[in-house]
């Protein structure tokens, strides 16, 4: 029976120079509310279950507890000072499979406890990684940049999964994903092979969570929770890694230093090149830095070598793949409005898109519609900024 | 004989360039009418790998899992870095795989390779299913060591060990770059902000010298490509393919347009009017700053 081998929802804590990345208790909130329902759906008693490694970790685990965490699972060690995806796939997956940890989690002897059934991991430079390499390590599924989750029981037919039979799927984790489009969601399940020439049980079912989509809950003092300390099985071979240094930079582009952001999309189409040297020039009197949507990083168009080393790159990314900004004023400029680049630009005081196409998204996301060809409309524009002289406040 | 063997694993991708891309007036991707290419990210792979000819004069192998068609994306990447050995792992009951099945096969084919691999590389992700776990995952089955996010990279030959940066972008903090040293060998996934530098007059005839040697490599690819079916490969045929995916793809489902979040004022951008008002209330959004 696979029901007695899966239990609970583990969720792998992020650490950056010993700071939670809050990501983290973003999918702790997430992890919290989907708990809460399943069991009230199944009438069970499952577990948030937190994960975490580091070293010197002190009230860290405490604060994970206030934000929804039943049980903290923790391993406190030199060698898990920084993020070593060796070291630190072997134990996760250590802990992931520990029957004595699950038997104290559930308070009752698993005998046959297996892994968890679901777990979490952050979408960033951290967490893609380490979910991947665990997932091998624990032999499940994994779906990526996940901004939408729901657990239900799924019929359904599949000729390899079901033999062609149509089957339930129990507590079944519906992943959702948005495609680089931004308009489409994918759903992703991890499921048994329940066909009998290929039988094989896929759990836990887990994802990587976009960092900055799920809210975490308010966190409560009094909340009770218990801490579980575990002590890793180091293996030097786990160990060959060594960090020599680690240096702040700053990123070529920081938005944070303008107060306006002039962003282009796919709209920049008919005329890349002279198209992007008129937004160029509305950027700079309204001494605006200049972003881009997703699909400009794909280098979609070619516009000289300059153009597209300094504009058509992932460092100006506005969105769930990039950055999240809020600046006084956000000038969307050929952009449809897509679920994902409206994520990095939400916050912003003031919007205004420039758009011939009064149905796309963005003009549900802005103050100001400028109905037009960016062609026709950012030369106005200029004109009028150096009539009215805006150079000299902004 | 070269002393450092190094692969690549690269990705036929839809090519996203204006002209051969296609979308459906939805705005999603029409992949029917949409060309292939090289991935972009499975590109800046093969630049990264061709580093390690011109430096250490390395013997590089390329491997993808694909169509038959894939063969012409081995050409495009051996013209960048020289390859000697291309694989192309092609069967129908590879189809539909996901990371993990990918994985499984990308593992049993760089095995397959002539001499054991010192570096083995992979592009950031691929540039339409976007997960970036194919690299990863395929260097914990071939038991390497797993280095992400790497913008520059040395190899201390004599000693077989990797220097290498990384950077470490995480929502809320500063960008890091780590410096790290590991043992050969290493599996790479190459961050897709690398540059290969070559700084010395020596290093750039190198360059131009192999660079020359890989155009005419590319032009006879067929005599370096092996095509491998599943029972060449010697694969499991339950860990490859869909039976071999834990994951399915459920639904696929337009994405619901969410609440307005702003009541805009739509101007008309050929009234000058208009415009004038459009630049007041910027600018009025720009001094409310001053005022905070």
């Amino acid at each position: 029976m696979t029901e007695d081998n899966y239990h609970h929802l583990y969720v792998v804590i992020e650490l950056e120079d010993s700071k939670l990345v809050p990501v983290s208790l973003e999918m702790l909130g997430e992890a919290r509310r989907l708990v809460n329902s399943f069991n009230k759906k199944y009438n069970l008693d499952e577990k948030v279950v937190a994960v975490l490694l580091g070293y010197e970790l002190k009230e860290i685990p405490q604060i994970l507890i206030e934000h929804g965490a039943d049980f903290v699972v923790y391993a406190d060690h030199p060698e898990l000072i920084t993020y070593r995806n060796n070291i630190y796939t072997k134990v996760i997956s250590q802990i992931a499979q520990d029957k004595d940890i699950a038997k104290i989690i559930s308070s009752e002897d698993l005998k046959n406890f297996k892994k968890p059934r679901y777990m979490f991991f952050g979408a960033d430079s951290i967490g893609r990684h380490l979910s991947s390499t665990v997932l091998v390590e624990l032999e499940s599924g994994l779906a990526s940049d996940i901004n939408k989750l729901e657990i239900n029981d799924i019929k359904l037919t599949h000729q390899h999964k079901t033999d062609g039979k149509e089957l339930t799927y129990e507590k079944t984790l519906e992943m959702y994903r948005p495609d680089f489009s931004g308009f489409l969601w994918t759903t992703i399940l991890c499921l048994d092979n329940k066909n009998p020439s290929i039988e094989r049980q896929y759990h836990p079912q887990s994802c990587s969570i976009i960092p900055g989509v799920f809210e975490p809950i308010e966190p409560d003092k009094k909340r009770k929770g218990q801490v579980i300390e575990y002590t890793p099985k180091i293996d030097q071979q786990d160990l060959k890694v060594t960090v020599l240094s680690r240096q702040v930079i700053k990123s070529e582009v920081d938005f944070d230093r303008y107060r306006a952001v002039v962003s282009f999309g796919r709209g920049i189409k008919d005329a890349p090149e002279e198209n992007i040297r008129l937004i160029e020039q509305l950027a700079k009197l309204l001494n605006a830095e200049i972003g881009v949507s997703l699909p400009i990083s794909k280098k979609p168009f070619s516009v000289n070598q300059s153009l597209s080393s300094k504009y058509m790159i992932t460092d100006r990314v506005i969105g769930t793949s990039g950055r999240k900004i809020n600046p006084m004023l956000y000038v969307a400029v050929g952009i449809s409005g897509a679920m994902q680049h409206v994520a990095g630009m939400k916050d912003s005081e003031f919007v205004v898109a420039i758009n011939p196409d009064e149905n796309s998204p963005i003009k549900d996301e802005c103050d100001l519609f400028i109905k037009g060809r960016m062609e026709d409309v950012i030369p106005k524009l200029v004109e009028e900024i150096k009539k009215q002289s805006l150079l000299v406040q902004a | 004989m070269s002393d450092l063997n190094v692969a690549v694993i690269i990705k036929l991708e839809p090519d996203f360039s204006e002209g051969n891309v296609s979308y459906n007036p939805d705005g999603t991707l029409n992949r029917a009418e949409t060309k292939n290419t090289l991935g972009p990210h499975s590109a800046i792979a093969a630049h990264a790998a061709f580093y390690a000819k011109v430096m250490y004069n390395a013997r590089i192998s390329i491997s993808t899992m694909g169509p038959p068609i894939a063969e012409s994306v081995l050409q495009m990447a051996q013209r960048i870095c020289d390859a000697e050995e291309l694989h192309l792992y092609s069967d129908r009951i590879f189809a539909g795989a996901d990371t993990l099945a990918t994985a499984e096969v990308l593992k049993t084919g760089i095995e397959k390779m002539q001499g054991k691999m010192d570096i083995v590389f992979s592009g950031h992700r691929a540039s339409d299913g976007e997960t970036g776990q194919t690299g990863p995952q395929t260097a914990w089955k071939l038991g390497f060591t797993f280095l992400g996010n790497v913008i520059d990279y040395k190899i201390d030959r004599e000693n077989r060990i990797i220097r290498a940066k990384r950077l470490v972008r995480l929502q809320g903090f500063s960008d890091v770059v780590e410096e790290i040293e590991a043992p050969l060998p290493v599996f790479i996934s190459i961050d897709p902000s690398y540059k290969p530098l070559f700084n010395t007059v020596s290093q750039r005839l190198d360059f131009e010298k192999f660079q020359k040697e890989a155009r005419i490599r590319a032009e006879n690819y067929k005599q370096y490509l092996k095509v491998f079916n599943a029972q060449q490969l010697g694969v499991d045929p339950k860990y490859v393919g869909l039976p071999g995916s834990p994951t399915i793809v459920y639904k696929v489902e337009r994405i619901p347009k969410g609440k307005a979040t702003r009541q805009a004022e739509v101007l008309d951008g050929s009234n000058s009017e208009h415009i004038r008002k459009a630049i007041l209330k910027m600018k009025e959004a720009l001094a409310a700053m001053v005022v905070k």
